[in-house]
């Protein structure tokens, strides 16, 4: 079993930019897409990411179990809201509305009545483009983004010293751990546990994990205490660390930090001082109503 | 005895964090990786004991970093993107439990297994609370599809497998601390 990290050099555009620039467009842009329940401005924010997507250079083969995931989870939880609870965060959905469907159940002597109407559909044609949206703007930063910058760019995002290094640890124990976990199950394999074939209820089920959880964990405790000492022995904390890696930023990054400004402030501005951006359904999707 | 500070956070809880979140992420994408067997529609996700268990024996930085940063390692090892909100969920999960961290003295006393399965049962609560109710605004769903389609199934699961398996790491950490004489 081989522990690997999504990221590898793509020679992409994304990835000559400085990584905090990057971090700093992505809340930007998120905290934009959060001001619109239009679904006009969504798709010109769908496009943004899916441009973002595309620079990325990722292959289908790579993002495949991440997309079905996803679309799972999105269509999944848009479903149920549509269909038993109704709206969402538009008040504009929330009763009555042109109905297409409509049906009453019996269950356990409770009445439940699902409803579809126009706007609820529309509203969750939204909700789709809108949380997809969300998604892809951080699903590429895995196969983008270099672990070994990690604890750098949160250092330099204003993050304290013995954080940002906690992180960056972190990335480095991933690989001896996997490779104790690995070991362990191996060794565990041997005396006859079957991970496999865990038999019985949950809480059984749960319980016979232990023997692979429990030496690895304090497996790895015991061997902190030796990292621990190490560094105090080197006076870690002592003085403000220096990292290997160094980040500047260049005009690319600056320009990519005010696009993102510039998106946030006109999304804000569009929203308050123009009152557009909320829920709108085209006049044509009222024929579906029956 | 020297006391501990409840929220130091020194260069044991600098290693032991980044440890934390490494074996977090590591099982995490064990989980996913194996496939593990579940029963009905509970994911046997036994990564989840690691935060609550961090958070108890090293205090509340530890299990928030933990939870924040092994979710983070856990995704991005799977290929999982960033999911922000549901990081933050784990940090706070992980970092509930470690409110009792300062007053413990003997990992494997009934009283204090007691006391920290009631704080696993806030921590994974609390935690998961906080991203479902982050989804209303982010996702525009509504407060029963946050409780009924993200809290209630991602909460229990994560409080039946930390009320199992942070017991059992208490006891054999309490060896460990005899052993170690911290």
């Amino acid at each position: 079993m081989l522990v690997t990290w999504k990221y590898h050099p793509r020679n992409s555009l994304l990835e000559k930019l400085d990584p905090r620039a990057r971090w700093f467009f992505s809340f930007l842009v998120l905290f934009s897409i959060i001001q619109f329940w239009d679904v006009r401005f969504l798709c010109f924010f769908f496009a943004l990411v899916m441009t973002q997507y595309a620079l990325a250079r990722l292959t289908w083969a790579e993002t495949r179990r991440v997309w079905t995931f996803i679309l799972i989870m999105v269509i999944g939880i848009v479903a149920l809201n549509t269909l038993f609870t109704g709206r969402g965060g538009t008040t504009e959905v929330l009763s009555g509305g042109h109905i297409i469907w409509r049906v009453e159940w019996n269950v356990l002597g409770l009445s439940i009545h699902p409803t579809i109407t126009v706007e609820r559909v529309w509203f969750a044609f939204s909700q789709i483009v809108r949380m997809i949206s969300i998604s892809t703007l951080f699903l590429i930063i895995p196969f983008t983004m270099d672990p070994r910058l990690y604890g750098v760019t949160f250092r330099g995002m204003g993050i304290p010293d013995r954080f940002a290094f906690s992180m960056d640890l972190a990335f480095r124990f991933v690989p001896t751990l996997a490779r104790d976990f690995s070991t362990t199950l191996d060794a565990q394999r041997a005396r006859g546990y079957e991970l496999d074939k865990l038999e019985g209820g949950v809480v059984a089920q749960i319980r016979k994990m232990a023997p692979l959880v429990v030496p690895v964990t304090m497996n790895a405790i015991l061997s902190g205490e030796d990292i621990t000492n190490a560094m105090d022995l080197r006076c870690f904390g002592l003085r403000p660390r220096t990292w290997v890696h160094k980040l500047s930023y260049v005009r690319r990054d600056y320009i990519l930090i005010a696009a993102g400004v510039v998106i946030l402030i006109s999304s804000i501005v569009l929203k308050m001082a123009f009152h557009v951006g909320d829920f709108w359904m085209p006049a044509w999707a009222l024929t579906w109503a029956r | 005895m020297e006391k501990k500070s409840l929220w130091e956070f020194g260069t044991r809880e600098v290693v032991y964090a980044a440890i934390g979140a490494a074996l977090y992420g590591v099982f995490s994408w064990v989980t996913n990786f194996l496939a593990l067997p579940a029963a009905g529609n509970i994911a046997l996700r036994p990564a989840v004991a690691i935060p609550l268990f961090f958070g108890i024996a090293f205090g509340p930085w530890v299990g928030f970093l933990s939870g924040f940063v092994g979710n983070v390692l856990g995704d991005f090892l799977s290929g999982w993107g960033f999911w922000w909100y549901w990081d933050l969920g784990n940090g706070i999960m992980g970092m509930i439990p470690g409110l009792i961290a300062a007053g413990i003295v003997s990992y494997k006393a009934k009283e204090t297994i007691i006391k920290a399965e009631i704080f696993i049962v806030i921590g994974a609560a609390v935690g998961i609370l906080v991203p479902s109710l982050l989804e209303i605004p982010f996702s525009g769903i509504d407060l029963k599809t946050a409780i009924v389609g993200y809290w209630l199934p991602a909460a229990g699961t994560n409080i039946i497998n930390g009320l199992i398996l942070v017991p059992i790491l208490m006891v054999a950490y309490d060896a460990v601390v005899a052993r170690s004489g911290r």
